[in-house]
């Protein structure tokens, strides 16, 4: 079940000093938790841990070549409850989702998965596209439209009320299908 | 901008396709709306450069969201790291998802390594414009220009772009060539990356 997703920008804020290193700072443009209970403050503070395994992993990439350029940053921190995974978008804008699916294998979740399904005649060949990079995808068409609107500030956080409708739909959609 | 589509959501989020279809907007719709822009601008500047300034800012609105949407929807969410990648890609998709063709050129600069030129025979935002001999050099391509740094920006290339007219032997009407300087740090990082 996600209880947690979250957009982080990559705008330069201007209360907090340039790092030395020329750094994308990170400010908040959406975060939205979806469980009742109290601790969405402890959730907003995964979040901003998170960020700097994103960070670690975007300028030290363990493998140089075409894997360099991968959107899907997979499983970034297992905590005791929480997993949190990561997604990149092509300008450094950084979308977070926090989970409490412990049963999912970090397997399922990188690779796609083949099936071939015998029928009587001809044989099908099922792709199964990993639940949460399908999850990602979908935000990631919201976000595009959230920021396609001429009146959004880049920067600033999301007040389109259509787009936090429809992260809620995709992330109710999800939690009811995923194993 | 003819080929400029933007996904409209009509049903169900689960129900709705990754990729939509391209929509396209007339020619004639876009000049009439360019027109009042520019002469919106006119109106509120007092000198030419603070003209192409506020042209270039419109443009570097709609370059930030080009990208996202574009790589969101064609190139398979694949990171452009490399400066001959980036500049390929404005090049052939965005000019072509913008304009309807990819631009006829793409060069580097021989004087200075830092400097890359895409140049168009007629740029379609100045097709119905033809600028006042007492303008003196302004090109309302500055729009196109913004449109690029937005991109090169968004995409985290910092450079200064610009539109230039380049009058060329045997032709009447001058080619469009948009200029773009790439910042320190962008050529730094492209000699650590090899």
């Amino acid at each position: 079940m996600i209880v947690c997703v979250a957009v982080v920008g990559n705008q330069v804020r201007s209360d907090r000093p340039r790092p030395l290193r020329g750094g994308a700072q990170n400010n908040p443009v959406y975060l939205q938790s979806f469980t009742e209970a109290d601790d969405a403050l402890k959730l907003h503070h995964i979040v901003h841990c998170s960020l700097d395994v994103i960070d670690e992993r975007v300028n030290n990439p363990k493998r140089s070549g075409p894997t360099l350029n991968e959107t899907f940053l997979g499983l970034l921190y297992p905590t005791e409850n929480y997993k949190v995974y990561g997604y990149l978008t092509n300008t450094k804008v950084k979308f977070i989702m926090v989970t409490t699916d412990l049963d999912v294998k970090d397997a399922d979740v990188r690779n796609l998965k083949v099936i071939l399904q015998n029928h009587y005649k001809y044989v099908s060949v099922l792709v199964q596209i990993p639940t949460y990079i399908m999850f990602f995808r979908r935000f990631h068409a919201a976000y595009v439209d959230a920021v396609s609107n001429p009146f959004h500030v880049p920067g600033k956080k999301i007040t389109s009320k259509s787009f936090a409708e429809r992260v809620s739909v995709i992330v109710k959609s999800f939690g009811s299908t995923a194993t | 901008m003819i080929g400029v589509g933007k996904a409209k959501q009509y049903a169900n989020v689960l129900d709705k396709p990754l990729s939509r279809g391209r929509q396209e907007v007339s020619l004639s719709a876009f000049a009439f709306l360019f027109s009042e822009l520019v002469q919106y601008n006119q109106t509120q500047v007092d000198n030419i450069a603070e003209l192409e300034r506020r042209l270039e800012d419109a443009g570097y609105a709609v370059g930030a969201r080009v990208l996202e949407l574009l790589c969101h929807r064609e190139k398979g969410n694949r990171r452009e790291t490399r400066l001959l990648g980036i500049l390929s890609f404005i090049h052939s998709t965005v000019w072509k998802v913008l304009f309807g063709k990819v631009a006829d050129s793409l060069e580097k600069g021989t004087e200075h390594e830092d400097e890359y030129m895409i140049s168009e025979k007629e740029l379609l935002v100045n097709r119905f414009i033809s600028v006042p001999k007492d303008m003196g050099a302004f090109n309302c391509g500055a729009f196109v220009a913004g449109i690029v740094r937005g991109v090169l920006d968004s995409a985290g290339f910092p450079a200064v772009v610009t539109a230039h007219f380049v009058p060329i032997e045997g032709q009447q009407r001058p080619r469009t060539t948009i200029l773009i300087k790439f910042a320190e740090e962008v050529l730094r990082r492209e000699a650590r990356l090899g």
